[in-house]
């Protein structure tokens, strides 16, 4: 049984400051070591720091809270067993985790999205009842938030309108070339040049934000 | 166009996860083989990697960062981390019950076991007199559907004789079997033999302290309450010797 939650939802956490936070690079270098050394209060210090994050990302994708924790709980096992894996590489812990958080959202999306299609056949025969609600876009645009935020959010403002809803779409909403052309009507070679433009863009863009926030 | 164009291409788009999942897996096969691809992706990787910072962070329920940290190092409730205790403490009480069960099992079979090794002792004594008997005499005796015997041998080394009488139902009511010497003073009462679900019966016996030698032996079936120092009864079997 989850435990209760609180009616009142808590407002969003207060962006860390100063050069201590884990999710500078020097941070995130030391909470590294300590998380190799199997440091269980590093370990709590980075789904501290970490979990907003995750959960900010997963959630949109998912459009759902429960799943969302789920794949966070299961990024955060991923980080503590091969975090040693991720030292060699010489990685930064944060985009690591976001990327591995991501991936499992997406799975799941695809998961989900081959459900829908099966049950979309099933109820076409008149098999099952209506389908659950369907997918969303993710509203990420809403709130001010830190300087990585920020800048990642002007990054995508600057991009054309009709490559933002790619963007928005691919990155955040796990479709496929496919899924994109068929939710926005448009000829798949479309999708792909609108995306390897708005990537090639956002990767000069985004390059920069290495010191993540400062 | 060269075959590795199309991964060139669509480098970009296995990073952000648009390709299509036979088109995906295509290039996840690629990528071990190929230097530059995966050079290219890691790089490709790293730029994008501020990218999900534009979702919004939101604010964990209560108590999740500690139900997350628990779950993650395998913090759970005391039944959970008590489980392999409690699976092994099962295991050696099962291991205990096997063996007492085991133990009593054995303890059944010992006891089984010396009762047959008494039983093929008296047997082998049996066999021992009778190898070593000078004298059996042997009767057959039928009543009704029953056919049994009488059979008499002699042990030279106690001077006694053994009797067995086999194959007979037990007495009618209120009346015994009943052996007798006969001798040159006359019949003397001996030994009542019980016969039980056709079991046979045994009788060791001394000889009667009578003047002069035993000269046979005979069965008969007297009254339970008789006591006549002469057969009164029907005689089953007559032996002389």
């Amino acid at each position: 049984m989850s435990p209760p939650r609180d009616p009142k939802p808590s407002p969003p956490p207060s962006p860390p400051t100063g050069p201590s936070t884990p999710l500078t690079v020097a941070g995130q270098s030391s909470l590294r070591d300590r998380l190799i050394a199997r440091d269980e209060r590093a370990l709590v210090e980075l789904i501290d720091t970490a979990t907003p994050w995750l959960l900010g990302l997963v959630q949109g994708m998912l459009q759902d809270q429960d799943e969302a924790e789920e794949v966070v709980l299961e990024t955060f096992r991923i980080a503590w067993d091969r975090v040693a894996t991720l030292g060699d590489q010489h990685e930064e812990l944060m985009p690591w985790l976001l990327r591995v958080a991501r991936n499992r959202a997406i799975d799941r999306l695809r998961r989900r999205a081959r459900w829908r299609r099966k049950t979309a056949r099933a109820e076409a025969l008149g098999a099952i009842g209506p389908a659950t609600a369907p997918f969303r876009e993710p509203d990420e645009s809403a709130h001010p938030g830190w300087h990585v935020h920020e800048s990642v959010h002007a990054a995508l403002r600057a991009l054309p309108e009709e490559q933002q809803k790619v963007v928005r779409l691919a990155y955040f909403g796990g479709l496929t070339h496919s899924e994109i052309a068929k939710e926005l009507a448009i000829p798949m070679g479309t999708v792909k040049t609108r995306l390897r433009l708005a990537f090639d863009k956002l990767r000069v863009a985004l390059a920069p934000i290495g010191d993540w926030v400062q | 166009m060269t075959p590795h164009d199309w991964y060139v291409e669509n480098r970009t788009a296995f990073v952000v996860r648009t390709l299509e999942l036979r088109e995906e897996r295509l290039f996840a096969e690629h990528l071990p083989r190929c230097d530059e691809c995966r050079r290219e992706v890691a790089r490709l990787e790293r730029d994008l990697g501020a990218l999900p910072m534009a979702a919004m962070p939101v604010a964990p329920r209560p108590g999740l960062v500690h139900h997350l940290a628990d779950a993650v190092l395998n913090r759970r409730v005391w039944w959970r981390r008590a489980a392999p205790a409690l699976a092994a403490a099962a295991v050696l009480m099962l291991a205990i019950g096997f063996g007492l069960r085991e133990r009593a099992h054995q303890s059944v079979l010992a006891t089984t076991l010396a009762k047959r090794e008494r039983e093929l002792s008296a047997l082998r004594d049996t066999l021992s007199i009778w190898r070593e008997s000078q004298r059996v005499v042997q009767r057959d005796i039928a009543m009704g559907n029953h056919k049994g015997g009488l059979l008499i041998f002699d042990d030279p080394t106690t001077h006694r004789w053994n009797v067995v009488m086999h194959g007979l139902p037990a007495a009618p009511t209120d009346s015994v079997y009943q052996f007798w010497f006969i001798t040159r003073s006359g019949m003397v009462r001996s030994v009542e033999l019980r016969c039980e679900a056709n079991r046979p019966a045994f009788a060791t016996l001394d000889m009667p302290k009578t003047p002069g030698p035993v000269m046979g032996a005979a069965l008969t079936i007297e009254p339970a309450v008789s006591h006549s120092p002469e057969p009164r009864g029907l005689e089953l079997a007559h032996v002389q010797f």
